[in-house]
């Protein structure tokens, strides 16, 4: 048995932010168990620019955003293993990994911060309908593919999906001279940030074609072709607008879900939702002592926001081993209100706030000049104006003590106001 | 002649969508867009557009088989395609520091590819 | 043509007529109908082929009648590479040629080695297993589902109970988790609960219906059990309210039925057995009314005896040695695999009593894997397409509706949907004989469901064939039944795991999140006797990508592992043989095209 203060499970990037908070607020005994053969989790196929923003004041790319955190861990004491899988947790905060060298180990720890990440939704879990050759690939695996194993899945390519990885690979593989015929998009707006729109499908006149989804994949060993059509307001396909595009490969990008086994069998506390733990301020679960952060909480757009959220969780961890962390008293529950799909954290705690709780909030519809409002026992107490909201972009609040402290209740609620709400008195 | 050109602006989550009017590549008129910046970046967009390139390099000895590199600076759009033809020739091998130069001042640009990663010696056949 | 042959061809084309299809031409040789011609729709086909099937003195039908709107016609681009898919040289001769390695040709050469004989199993994939063997729901019937009399009836009752020696010797998984017929609100049709005053119908489904299953059952020798709602809610608690009784089939059991043709494959290999993979037959080679060998995409082999377990191909296959006496009507049935986080929603396999029952199909279900995934289907669509395995957005909705039995299940933990083609013929009964005409040609044709329960009876009823026509078979002392399996590490407790790491340290490298499945175990997925060289055939082995990412994260490790272990680039590896690849080439490669 090993013992270890704080364990941290996956080194991407909310798992290397998160080591480096809790070690600078003096956590001796630090161990980040990767299952890749390196730290840096899916940045390292990310080999395009645009992290790093907030974080650097600069425009990075995935692997050099994540060598930054690298050969910070580096010059700490914090240890690593690699190649090393977790295969279960339990709420008494023991573990159980393996690796080659060590083979199956068994480790305790004070506090766990869970940072593996997110993974891709499936073509099944969509229900896309025909036949099952290969040449389907999620846009992340394909990412892989092309940017880390050497290997090209395509040559002409239809996307499913206007998520910011499936536009990403539009521009990938045309750049690597595939040709993308198109990228098909359910919904009536692009599922990713305008900027990919740009530059990774009107740059290269790659035809984005809203309102419209895939009905069949036809291909007996390997992709033929696909059918697509349009849908209508309910998401229906039209039938007299199907169309069979030939190609040999299909690139779904159709969303992410947090990866929740490991969560679920540490027994805390899930948001059926987001699909990940609920977390309070400090980024803390139901279970005491084990903490989340990142994708594995809920799909951020930014890794910025990843790495910013982990040090709320390193930093919340180092509290919780040295019992300074502040005892949990008069819960607050943080509800969605209107045109809110879900907010972050779900709880807050505490009688006295002593620091900024900024608030992450994915909204349901796109909707201009909003205001964004917190309400406690039917109070307003914090308001915001935002020109635009989009389902694509978090909404991040930023709410101070001296607000937070007036808080009386049980529940704070957070709505997206509209121009007409605005009228009421 | 005049000539209209359209933009969606990336400067903020507004997308607004502006149009640029020009005759003999000089601009006449911006409109469209919500702010200052609107402006700023249809003008560079229609001047003078740049965009980084990204791209992965073969490695032979190293861990994994792909080394990702970038433009140390943004290169013209317009010269992406023939950059990545360049580049496609390229080889390097392990060890690779990250900002090392992989490729000299590429197309006559002056901007030089670089490694975006540090990459060891290994095997990237061992699955791991 | 005789006189009872004219009798039969007169009395048919009257039928058919009177349905409307004038054209037809029948004639008919000792009791074997012929049918020609040409209709407009695939359904009119199968409607006229069933026709002539019910016909009295019919024993068999060859319809080769063909449909003017075809919605898929089925193509096979020849793919000639072979390379690592290439696992044998083929033998210049053998005593029996066994062509097909589903189910029941694998099982019939595990049957055959036990002598001292030569036997060369062919199949045409790049494993054994790719067809309709892959793709069901791996339930070892009981055998009630079965109209009495049949063939089928009598071979599953009986195969049923060989599988527990089988599933021990060959070290598969096998699992008796009983069925629950259940009678429900809705179980007698929608007229009859009209009229019925509801004493009466409640009568009929409390009482009758449940004693008329335990009567058959008793008759066929079938343990069944009647069970009351109470108990029926202690048997599975998440049950819907329409529950009115059950019967209990404690014998009903499942397997993963590729495992478990993969295991008989595999001791068959060790016992003498040559299984030459990605080897197409192209003829039967017959003299003098007698088989001479068979003609394959890789050479000839001579043989006296030829089985031909073609599964939905048997009847072309027939054709070939020129005994045909049946035809197969390919019926697609789909089923949707569920997370086995869902593990322990179910206890047993559930069947809803709908009637009147569809003749041809025992309708679908709602089962669990060996490892707790519940499995909802298989539907029965008659298909025009040998290789239409596609799932329809129609399918999967009518497959959501068997879930009606549990109205709280979450569907949103599907993992995937696939289909497969049950081998259908219009007698839709095993046909299982020796040609008359052709000395040595053994028919076993027209297996469908229950053919995995029935395949162990089916195998030992072969072997009695092949002796009857002449075939000497000498026990061999050497036999050895037992397989071993692959460890399986995610089974194995801590103690266990430790000990096999120390041993081999692949198997502390866990490639697959979902599964758990260790580098271990794929590399000897790939080392076997029968070797697993496509990503599917690992993945049948050793469940990489079963899981819920589909393979999103063990795929890149799953494909690396195969071309460094069978010495290929990256980029030739498959996802099930030739003309499956993954990739078109190396990134960089198109760019170089371009030039």
């Amino acid at each position: 048995m090993i013992e270890v203060d704080v364990a941290i499970i996956g080194g991407g990037p909310a798992g290397l932010a998160s080591a480096m908070k809790a070690c600078e607020e003096g956590v001796k005994d630090i161990l980040i168990i990767e299952r890749g053969m390196e730290l840096g989790g899916i940045l390292l196929q990310c080999i395009h620019d645009g992290f790093g923003t907030f974080i650097f004041e600069e425009t990075l790319t995935g692997p050099e955003y994540a060598q930054r955190y690298i050969d910070e861990v580096k010059k700490t004491g914090i240890n690593v293993k690699l190649n090393t899988m977790v295969l279960e947790i339990d709420s008494a905060k023991r573990i159980i990994a393996v690796n080659q060298e060590d083979g199956l180990l068994e480790i305790e720890a004070k506090a766990i911060i869970l940072s593996m990440g997110c993974r891709e939704r499936t073509r099944a879990q969509i229900l896309i309908p025909g036949d099952r050759p290969s040449g389907i690939y999620t846009a992340g695996v394909a990412q892989r593919y092309i940017n880390i194993e050497g290997v090209i899945p395509g040559k002409k390519v239809v996307i499913l999906g206007s998520g910011d990885i499936g536009m990403i690979m539009a521009r990938r593989f045309t750049l690597e001279g595939a040709e993308v015929e198109g990228v098909y998009e359910v919904m009536s707006n692009p599922g990713g940030l305008t900027r990919n729109v740009v530059q990774c499908v009107e740059d290269y006149e790659i035809p984005l074609h809203l309102s419209h989804t895939i009905t069949n994949i036809r291909g007996r060993r390997r992709v033929e072709g696909v059918t697509v059509a349009k849908v209508d307001s309910e998401m229906r396909p039209i039938k007299d607008t199907e169309r069979f595009v030939p190609c040999d490969t299909v690139i779904l990008s159709v969303g992410l879900i947090p990866e929740n086994e490991l969560s679920k069998s540490a027994d805390v506390g899930m948001d059926p939702i987001t699909n990940g733990p609920i977390v309070d301020e400090q980024m803390q679960t139901s279970v005491p002592g084990i903490f989340a952060c990142g994708n594995v909480v809920h799909v951020h757009d930014l890794v910025d926001d990843v790495s910013k959220v982990a040090e709320v969780a390193g930093k919340g961890a180092a509290g919780y081993i040295d019992g300074k962390l502040k005892k949990r008293r008069s819960p607050i529950k943080v509800r969605a209100g209107r045109n809110v799909k879900y907010v972050v954290p779900q709880i807050i705690h505490g009688e006295k706030f002593d620091e900024d709780i900024r608030f992450y909030l994915r909204v349901k519809e796109i909707e201009k000049s909003v205001k964004t409002v917190v309400l406690a026992d039917g109070e307003r107490i914090f308001e915001k104006k935002i020109k635009i909201v989009k389902p694509p972009e978090m909404v991040k609040l930023d709410i101070s003590p001296d607000i937070l402290n007036r808080i009386t209740g049980d529940e704070l609620i957070i709505d997206v106001e509209g121009e007409e709400d605005e009228e009421k008195p | 002649m005049k000539r209209s050109h359209n933009f969606t602006c990336i400067v903020c989550p507004m997308s607004c969508q502006i149009e640029l009017i020009e005759e003999d590549d000089k601009i006449l008129e911006v409109r469209g867009n919500g702010c200052k910046r609107g402006e700023e970046y249809v003008t560079e967009e229609f001047t003078n557009p740049v965009r980084m390139l990204t791209t992965t390099i073969p490695v032979q000895e190293g861990r994994i088989a792909m080394l990702p590199v970038r433009s140390e600076r943004p290169v013209p759009k317009n010269l992406l395609r023939r950059c990545m033809k360049e580049l496609s020739k390229v080889r390097v091998k392990a060890p690779v520091r990250c900002g090392d130069m992989i490729y000299e001042n590429i197309l006559d640009t002056g901007v030089s590819i670089i490694s975006s990663r540090d990459l060891s010696i290994g095997n990237c056949s061992e699955v791991r | 043509m005789g006189g009872r042959d004219q009798k039969i061809v007169k009395k048919l084309e009257k039928k058919i007529v009177k349905k409307g299809f004038p054209d037809v031409k029948i004639s008919a040789d000792e009791g074997i109908v012929r049918l020609n011609g040409r209709v407009n729709l695939w359904s009119e086909v199968i409607t006229i082929g069933y026709l002539a099937a019910k016909t009295k003195g019919v024993k068999g039908v060859i319809n080769d009648v063909t449909a003017g709107e075809i919605e898929r016609k089925g193509e096979e681009k020849k793919v000639t590479k072979r390379g690592v898919y290439e696992n044998v040289s083929l033998p210049k001769r053998a005593d029996v040629v066994i062509v097909g390695g589903g189910v029941i040709g694998c099982f019939i050469a595990r049957e055959l080695s036990r002598y001292k004989l030569d036997v060369v199993l062919l199949e045409k994939e790049s494993d054994v297993a790719c067809e309709a063997t892959k793709a069901n729901s791996g339930v070892v019937h009981s055998g009630i589902g079965e109209s009495s009399g049949t063939l089928k009836q009598k071979l599953n009752v009986k195969g049923n109970k060989m599988c527990d020696k089988v599933c021990e010797e060959l070290n598969v998984p096998f699992e008796r988790d009983g069925l629950l017929i259940v009678i429900t609100t809705e179980t007698l049709p929608p007229k009859v609960r009209k009229v019925l005053p509801s004493f009466i119908s409640n009568f009929i489904c409390e009482k009758i219906i449940p004693y008329v299953i335990f009567r058959k059952g008793k008759k066929a020798g079938i343990p069944l059990r009647p069970v009351k709602r109470e108990e029926l809610l202690e048997m599975e608690p998440n049950i819907t309210d329409k529950a009115i009784v059950g019967v209990y089939s404690p014998t009903y059991g499942v397997v993963y039925p590729y495992e478990i043709t993969i295991a008989l494959a595999e001791n068959a290999i060790q016992n003498g057995v040559k299984i030459a993979l990605n080897t197409e037959v192209e003829d039967i080679l017959v003299e003098d009314g007698k088989v001479k060998g068979v003609l394959t995409d890789r050479g000839t082999i001579e043989a006296e005896y030829v089985i031909n377990a073609a599964g939905i191909f048997a009847d072309e296959v027939a054709e070939m040695a020129g005994a045909r006496e049946f035809s197969i009507h390919p019926r697609k049935g789909s089923i949707i695999i569920f997370d086995k986080d869902m593990k322990g929603y179910i206890n047993h396999s559930l069947s809803e009593l709908i009637l009147p029952q569809d003749p041809h199909t025992k309708g679908g279900g709602i089962f669990t894997t060996v490892d707790g995934n519940p499995n909802w289907g298989p539907d029965a669509i008659e298909v025009s397409d040998k290789y239409d395995k596609s799932v329809t957005a129609e399918e999967i909705d009518t497959i959501f509706e068997c879930g009606s039995l549990l109205p709280d299940f979450q569907k949103s933990s599907l993992i995937t949907y696939f289909a497969g083609l049950r081998a259908a013929t219009y007698e839709e009964d095993f046909f299982i004989k020796a040609s008359e005409n052709v000395l040595g040609f053994v028919n076993v044709a027209g297996i469908q469901s229950p053919g995995l329960a029935s395949s162990p009876a089916i195998a030992e009823m072969v072997r009695g064939i092949l002796r009857e026509i002449g075939l000497k078979m000498r026990e061999k002392e050497e036999f050895n039944p037992i397989r071993r399996a692959i460890p399986k590490f995610s089974n194995l407790s801590i103690e266990e795991k430790k000990k096999l790491i120390k041993e081999n340290p692949l198997y502390g490298n866990v490639i697959c999140r979902c599964e758990h499945v260790t580098e271990g175990e794929v590399v000897d997925a790939i080392h076997r006797p029968l070797p697993a060289t496509t990503v599917d055939a690992v993945k049948r082995r050793v469940r990489t990508g079963m899981g819920r990412c589909q393979g999103g994260f063990c795929g890149p490790k799953v494909a690396r592992i195969l071309a460094r272990e069978l010495n290929i680039p990256l980029e030739e590896v498959t996802k099930d043989g030739p003309g499956s690849n993954l990739f078109v080439g190396k990134t960089k490669s198109l760019l170089a095209e371009e030039a």
